[in-house]
């Protein structure tokens, strides 16, 4: 429960360690065709709290179907037979994250870190990997900031972002005739960066905010805060809370009849792991940006069965994506003959990808945003559902270079 | 009717009794005399079953009670009277007498206990801390006689109350006396004493150092007074 | 001014809730004087219990207000039985270990069966929708919620003023020693007390489940609330308890409404401003030493 005397503790072990490979030379990144004779790919991110679900031992199990297809395609040719795969929980502290992409570069060998959820994590690994010369591939972090001023060489942002989010929702949602909104988001860095990047897509669509309400963050009661929201009569409440926040959120919203007012709800940030546990009734009509959905066409239903085989769930876009990021990667070590870093992020750079998570992706070089389609999300009516999992009807594809923030808006210099 | 045999207590380490050995007759009323400190609130604590760090016998009408809990030596025949008197605030007045249960066909009625102490019917719905000191006095001893015990232990019934109150006191532990209960009293007022008590044991750091019938009691009552220190 | 009254009508709703989940720590204090932090774990395990009732079962909120608070009574007996009576006679501060202790064990179990992202809940449908009454409006359930939790805390103070079992848990409470002393067998009672402590945060955790997302760690911040609530009430006090709830409640209503971002600091505002005038809480007796 201390994460502070824990964290202390593995500082010291970390900057020990730190020490002995900076005297004993450790793992060098000059050159050569293999370091250490294997590729280590290591999944750093929420393995008991709040994003277990939607990511956590799941990514773990994702990277693994990727490491299996990627010696199944190259086999004997493989440039690399040994491919290890790491894990360890960072348990949303930024701190830990820190201690842990140290520990897991410098000491387990990881050529790549990839998931790290949680914005203020992510951006102390990306420290890291800068500082150390290796990769670093976020998934489940959703700030700009990782392709904005603190960009780096050795970081790609694979997934998502809260411009992609922000600018879906607001602008799909205004441009249907939803005008007028009123903006509930926790008062914190993630809700207040949400809360700007939709204010510009709505005002952009024409439309108009006309108030945010900033919440305590966490907190359970929200029905005051809805009272006030609805109390203007808007067309639409966008809330940027996440996880079980927005699950009181979204009851809070129904329990208050806000929707037979007229008020729709959008939602900022939601995975299918959140409609899951509130079940599809409570969700039914809500507006969101998803970056992938397992059910979307063939292709991604039949990667989804295997997904289902090896875990008994169905994927969220986050494990869809750990597994993207680690074939990609491996393929362009395989490209590149080394895991050198520098040389594999040449290879990655500008490189245009199709796979089961991207679709009309492209690795953008100038900012390492990755690109790809996203899609503007409605959740089905109970009536609608065929079977466990099926939640989402996708309405509109909003194609890879209008979904994410244009490279020339970004104030990344690498 | 209650036998104490070579009861002694502890505080940690700190001896407070050592090997009290006293008796109560029925009918009859013995008071215990000492200083402060002596251990005479102690003695009933551990007679009451309330101070675990004791050892010794305790006999109640013939039967060996040294080792029951509180709430059955209150069962088996004791009523305790502490010396803050022991009145529930978040009790009505009622609700105080009709707390602790029956143990005797002794035990007094509601409207027996009205009687005697009209003052408790006119504020029977009051809480009892409401009650004024000598009321809660009052209350405190009719709250043990309803109970219908056997014996009584007092802690000090007429402290800080005024003369008349103090008088009225003594007549109602007369009258118990007359019903064959026994009292053990601790008492400071010497003089009050006197006047109500058989028997008197001197209590002095934690021994008993002396016993006296009341005759004897009162020839050395300013003997007393200087060896008490009031 | 219909605002004012609306925000007061929301903040009694959830004033009542809080003074029906504060009510069991109050009595548990009250008579074993234990500081029960697993309370709010005792809250989410209703809630979540309630959930899967009607996952497995079928077996709905009307049912589960009954059934659940039963089982988590049984629970508490055990908890009581098991670990907390070992150290009623310490210090506070070991019961108060044991019940944190115990609060992460039971949070992490609930994860590791039921995982962290929740559980569904759907309430009856005749709750659905609004009540409206010269222009101030509550959604139906909370409607339900504040006349249930009034009416459970009307039984608790009926129980607690009107009865024998009230007079000796009062007793027990003030003075445990003077009770024993005057026959009352106190350690008999304080099983079935703690269990029905226990079977009150279960009860306020059913009466969540379709409100509030029911997750392992629901009841973590939820505790640090009701402590807000009994401290200004006056810990052990069931009066106390109640007028505190309703205290928070419109506090936090208000606070939302006028001053967004500091809704839940008010309430810590309210309980520091309490306990600096009046140390043991609006109804809570000071101790004599």
């Amino acid at each position: 429960m201390n994460h502070k005397k824990f964290a202390a503790g593995t500082v010291a072990l970390a900057s020990g360690a730190l020490f002995l490979t900076a005297c004993g030379g450790g793992p060098s990144s000059s050159g050569g065709d293999f370091t250490d004779d294997k590729i280590v790919l290591a999944v750093l991110n929420d393995q008991s709290g709040i994003y277990k679900d939607l990511s956590g031992p799941n990514s773990v199990k994702a990277v693994e179907m990727a490491v299996a297809d990627f010696k199944k395609k190259y086999g004997d040719d493989a440039v690399v037979d040994d491919i290890e795969i790491e894990s360890a929980d960072h348990q949303n502290e930024p701190d830990i994250a820190n201690t842990k992409a140290q520990e897991l570069y410098d000491r387990k060998g990881a050529d790549v870190i990839l998931d790290v959820p949680t914005s203020s994590a992510a951006l102390a690994v990306a420290n890291q990997a800068k500082t150390k010369k290796k990769l670093f591939i976020d998934i489940g972090a959703a700030t700009t900031e990782l392709t904005g001023a603190q960009c780096n060489k050795y970081t790609f942002h694979w997934a998502y972002d809260t411009y992609m989010l922000a600018n879906g929702t607001g602008t799909s949602v205004t441009e249907g005739g939803a005008k007028n909104w009123e903006l509930v988001y926790p008062d914190y860095e993630f809700g207040q960066d949400m809360t700007d990047q939709f204010s510009a897509a709505i005002e952009k669509a024409g439309g108009s905010v006309d108030g945010t309400i900033a919440t305590p963050f966490p907190n359970d009661n929200f029905a005051t805060f809805l009272t006030k929201a609805a109390s203007g009569e808007p067309d639409v409440i966008g809330t940027m809370q996440a996880g079980g926040d927005l699950i009181n959120v979204v009851k809070q919203y129904n329990e208050a009849g806000l929707r037979d007012r007229g008020i729709d709800l959008a939602v900022g940030l939601m995975f299918i792991t959140d409609i899951h546990s509130l079940g599809v009734e409570q969700f039914a009509g809500t507006t969101f940006t998803d970056a992938w959905y397992w059910n979307m066409d063939e292709e991604a239903r039949a990667w989804a069965d295997r997904f289902t085989e090896e875990t008994d769930t169905r994927p969220s876009f986050a494990h869809a994506a750990n597994y993207s990021a680690a074939l990609q990667y491996l393929e362009a070590v395989q490209a590149a003959g080394t895991d050198n870093a520098d040389k594999v992020v040449d290879q990655l750079e500008g490189k245009k990808v199709d796979d089961v998570f991207l679709r009309n992706g492209e690795i953008r070089a100038e900012d390492h945003r990755v690109i790809h389609d996203a899609y503007l999300a409605k959740v089905k009516d109970a009536d609608d559902v065929k079977e466990e999992w099926d939640y989402e009807e996708i309405v509109a594809t909003i194609p890879a270079e209008e979904a994410f923030r244009p490279a020339e808006d970004s104030d990344c210099s690498m | 009717m209650l036998e104490v045999e070579k009861l002694s207590s502890w505080y940690g380490e700190a001896q407070a009794l050592h090997g009290v050995t006293l008796q109560v007759r029925e009918g009859e009323v013995v008071t215990l005399v000492g200083r402060n400190g002596a251990g005479k609130t102690t003695l009933l604590r551990s007679l009451m079953g309330l101070h675990k760090q004791t050892e010794g016998r305790i006999e109640l009408r013939g039967r060996d009670v040294s080792r029951l809990p509180a709430h059955r030596r209150a069962r088996a025949g004791m009523g305790w009277v502490q010396d803050d008197r022991g009145i529930y605030a978040t009790l009505t007045v009622e609700e105080n007498l009709v707390l602790p249960p029956r143990v005797s066909d002794r035990a007094w009625s509601l409207d027996a206990v009205y009687d005697v102490f009209p003052v408790l019917a006119d504020r029977r719905r009051a809480p009892g801390t409401t009650l004024s000191g000598g009321e809660q006095q009052m209350l405190a001893i009719a709250r043990v006689l309803r109970t219908g015990a056997s014996l009584l232990l007092l802690d000090e019934p007429s402290e800080g109350l005024a003369p008349v109150v103090v008088a009225r006191i003594g007549q109602i532990i007369g009258q118990v006396k007359e019903s064959g209960v026994g009292v053990l009293l601790i008492e400071q007022n010497v003089r009050f004493a006197a006047t109500v008590a058989d028997r008197h044991y001197l209590l002095a750091q934690g021994r008993i150092v002396d016993a006296l019938d009341n005759d004897q009691f009162v020839a050395r009552q300013q003997d007393l007074l200087e060896h008490l220190g009031i | 001014m219909s605002d004012v009254l609306q925000y007061t009508v929301q903040g009694l709703a959830a004033g009542s809730f809080y003074a029906l989940a504060a009510l069991g720590l109050a009595i548990i204090f009250g008579v074993l004087g234990v500081v029960n932090f697993a309370h709010g774990a005792f809250y989410m395990l209703g809630a979540v219990t309630a959930a899967v009732l009607l996952d497995t079962t079928e077996i709905g909120l009307w049912w589960a207000l009954l059934v659940v608070p039963l089982l988590l009574f049984g629970f508490g007996v055990v908890v009581e039985r098991l670990l907390v009576q070992w150290l009623l006679r310490l210090d506070p501060l070991y019961n108060f270990l044991l019940t944190f202790g115990l609060t992460l064990l039971l949070v992490d179990l609930v994860k590791r069966k039921y995982g962290v992202s929740g559980l569904p809940y759907e309430r009856p449908e005749v709750l659905d929708g609004r009540f409206e009454l010269l222009g101030v409006g509550l959604p139906k359930y909370q409607l339900f919620v504040l006349i249930f939790s009034i009416a459970v805390c009307l039984v608790v103070w009926l129980v607690m003023t009107r009865t024998r079992i009230g007079m000796i848990v009062r007793a027990s409470t003030e003075r445990p020693e003077l009770a024993r002393a005057l026959g009352i067998n106190v350690g008999r009672w304080v099983t079935p007390v703690f269990g029905f402590g226990v079977a009150l945060a279960g009860l306020a955790g059913v009466l969540a489940a379709p409100f509030r997302a029911i997750t392992a760690d629901m009841g973590n911040d939820f505790i640090i609330i009701l402590f807000a609530v009994v401290v200004i009430g006056g810990l052990g006090s069931i009066v106390g308890a109640v007028v505190g709830g309703f205290l928070v409640g419109l506090v936090e209503a208000f606070g939302q409404a006028y001053a967004p971002t500091y809704a839940q600091i008010l309430i810590f505002v309210l309980m520091a401003a309490v306990v600096l005038v009046r140390p043991a809480g609006l109804f809570g007796r000071e101790e004599t030493a």
